[in-house]
């Protein structure tokens, strides 16, 4: 018995170092010679050696689709429509593409490769998404837990993005984290200096790259950032705003904020910041601020713990709670609102806002955040 | 596929490697556990069944008690059954399985204090799909290893 698992185990070592070897080979040595790349019907076309996967092929080529699992086919996020030229399905794409998906064509551009001439379609807004190097210009902890990482753009030294977007962050192999990997970071500064970039980062048990953020990352390192992206951000409407956010989910709210102090916006709108002491608020100052900047704006901070012994006279509970009593009190009708943090609060907020009447095409937050 | 694995199968070989490709890897995973993937997954499938259990019984009561915090607490203690004080975190973004299937987890964090013993756990969303879909509680020494026998007993599943 033990001879025949022994004999298994050294075959099935064996067929994975094939599939390995097989693998590198198709790339390598089956050549495929060069293959162009139609894109948005001749919008732009790419001329590249082909055999690799699409989504590197359009990265190496300055077109960065989105991806939160590096290209493992995991994520579901790299989605393309492939008009012609991408072969069969894979079943490792089906789970992630509905029926309406799987109708007009749409793939994982992870899992398509670039064997022959393909014609792809976009959304017009990727070709926005750079790869940018920066220099950290500062470094400041904002909580226990926070980190503010200032950059200052190198090349390209601008970055054209709508207050709300998000950025990834390349992290390098550290000890520990062998393999880089890229995470996604909301922009808190506001749009009035598109030469720097400010983030909040929230240190993470056992994360790769917020480890590296909070223990190595120093000022004057030069780091690499791809962006920006996302579809959050600021309506152009009258609606007043209901904004509610956790943690460092008041990165990207604070930058609309920013955004319509610059417009001088008299727009209505109330922010709700949720932690759990005094000890994790922050850019309190800025906020207070932007209360005098802008007349129709108001920030509530609501703590859910407030220590014995501690003095607080604003608001206490969940981050729900006081925005659960002005729309018992008004109603949702025609208001908007804006969401930024924690999954679960999102989740318990997005399902009140629509309780009371705020019609889900009027509830922002980042999907897969 | 792997949740009662008879040898090393080429997938087990390359989840392996997506768990150690370091020793020092900060997921953990394998922790500095020196047997292969296939002996850790025998030994410990070995020891729930010899508690009269299942992969399925053990990680439902995870799952159980995650959901019922979630909803509960929205990130803050909450009580549960009256049994276990648990706070759940959880940073935006996912995170794939290492076993290399479709899929995306959420980055959470489960904290659960027995409240009988004061023994205190941890496990993430990720643990609990791991120990359901491939009878995998982890190498020794990874911050996220449950220890099947203390975790029945943590659970009230087994007699402590
Ligand atoms: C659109 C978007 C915007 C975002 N903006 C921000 C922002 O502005 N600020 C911010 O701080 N974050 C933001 N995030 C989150 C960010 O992208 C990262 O997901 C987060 O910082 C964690 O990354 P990490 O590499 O440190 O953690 P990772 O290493 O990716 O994950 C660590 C977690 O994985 C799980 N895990 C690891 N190993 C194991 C194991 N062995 N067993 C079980 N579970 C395990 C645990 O839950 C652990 O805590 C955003 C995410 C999205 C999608
Ligand atoms: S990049 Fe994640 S599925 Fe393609
Ligand atoms: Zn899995």
């Amino acid at each position: 018995m033990i001879e025949i698992l022994v004999g298994l185990a050294a075959m099935s070592g064996l067929t994975a170092v094939l599939a390995a070897l097989l693998e590198a080979a198709d790339f390598w040595f089956l050549d495929y010679g060069e293959v162009v790349v139609s894109i948005n019907e001749g919008e732009k076309e790419i001329t590249a050696k082909g055999g690799g996967k699409l989504l590197d092929l359009l990265a190496d080529n300055g077109i960065f689709i989105p991806s939160a699992c590096g290209g493992r086919g995991s994520c579901g996020l790299c989605k393309v429509r492939v008009l012609s030229g991408g072969g069969m399905v894979l079943p490792t794409e089906t789970p992630y593409l509905s029926p309406e998906e799987a109708k007009d064509n749409t793939r994982l551009s992870c899992q398509v490769k670039a064997r022959n001439d393909l014609a792809i379609r976009i959304p017009s807004e990727y070709f926005n998404i750079k790869r940018f190097k920066a220099r950290v210009e500062s470094l400041a902890n904002l909580t226990e837990t926070n980190r503010e990482v200032r950059m200052k753009l190198l090349d390209p030294t601008e970055m054209n993005f709508k207050p709300g977007q998000y950025v990834q962050l390349l992290v390098p192999p550290y000890k520990g984290s062998p393999e880089s990997v890229s995470r996604a970071y909301s922009i808190a500064s506001g749009p009035e200096d598109k030469s720097s970039v400010s983030l909040v980062i929230t240190r993470v048990p056992q994360g790769l790259a917020t480890t590296w953020v909070h223990d190595i990352l120093a000022e004057g390192d030069e780091i690499e950032l791809s962006g920006p992206y996302g579809k959050f951000h600021l309506r152009d409407t009258d609606a007043e705003m209901i904004m509610v956010a956790t943690g460092s989910g008041l990165a990207p709210i604070l930058s609309i904020l920013l955004q319509m102090a610059l417009a001088k916006s008299h727009r209505k709108a109330t922010l709700y910041f949720g932690t759990k002491t005094t000890g994790d608020l922050f850019y309190t100052d800025q906020l207070k601020e932007l209360e005098g900047r802008l007349p129709g704006f108001r920030f509530v901070p609501v703590l859910s713990n407030v220590p014995e012994g501690e003095t607080w006279d604003g608001e206490t509970g969940m981050v729900t709670d006081p925005i659960k009593r002005k729309l018992e009190k008004e109603g949702g009708e025609g208001k908007e609102a804006y969401l930024c943090g924690n999954p679960f609060m999102i989740n318990a907020a997005v399902k009140m806002f629509m309780e009371y009447g705020i019609s889900e095409d009027k509830i922002f937050y980042d999907k897969f955040g | 596929m792997t949740r009662f694995p008879l040898f090393q199968s080429p997938a087990l070989d390359a989840a392996e490697l997506a768990m150690r490709p370091t020793a020092d890897f900060r997921h953990g995973y394998l922790g500095n556990d020196p047997r292969k993937l296939v002996e850790i997954l025998q030994a410990d499938l070995a020891r729930v069944k010899a508690l009269g259990l299942t992969h399925e019984d053990l990680a439902g009561r995870l799952a159980r008690i995650t959901v019922e915090a979630t909803s509960t607490g929205m990130g803050n203690a909450v009580v549960v059954d009256g049994a276990w004080e648990v706070s759940v975190t959880a940073a935006r973004g996912v995170l794939p399985c290492p076993f290399g299937h479709p899929g995306v987890f959420p980055k959470t964090e489960v904290r659960a204090r027995n409240l009988k013993t004061g023994k205190e756990i941890i496990w993430t969303d990720l643990s609990v799909h791991m120990i359901h879909a491939h009878g995998f509680y982890q190498g020794q020494g990874s911050p996220y290893r449950l220890d099947p026998g203390e975790l029945a007993v943590f659970l009230g599943l087994a007699p402590g």
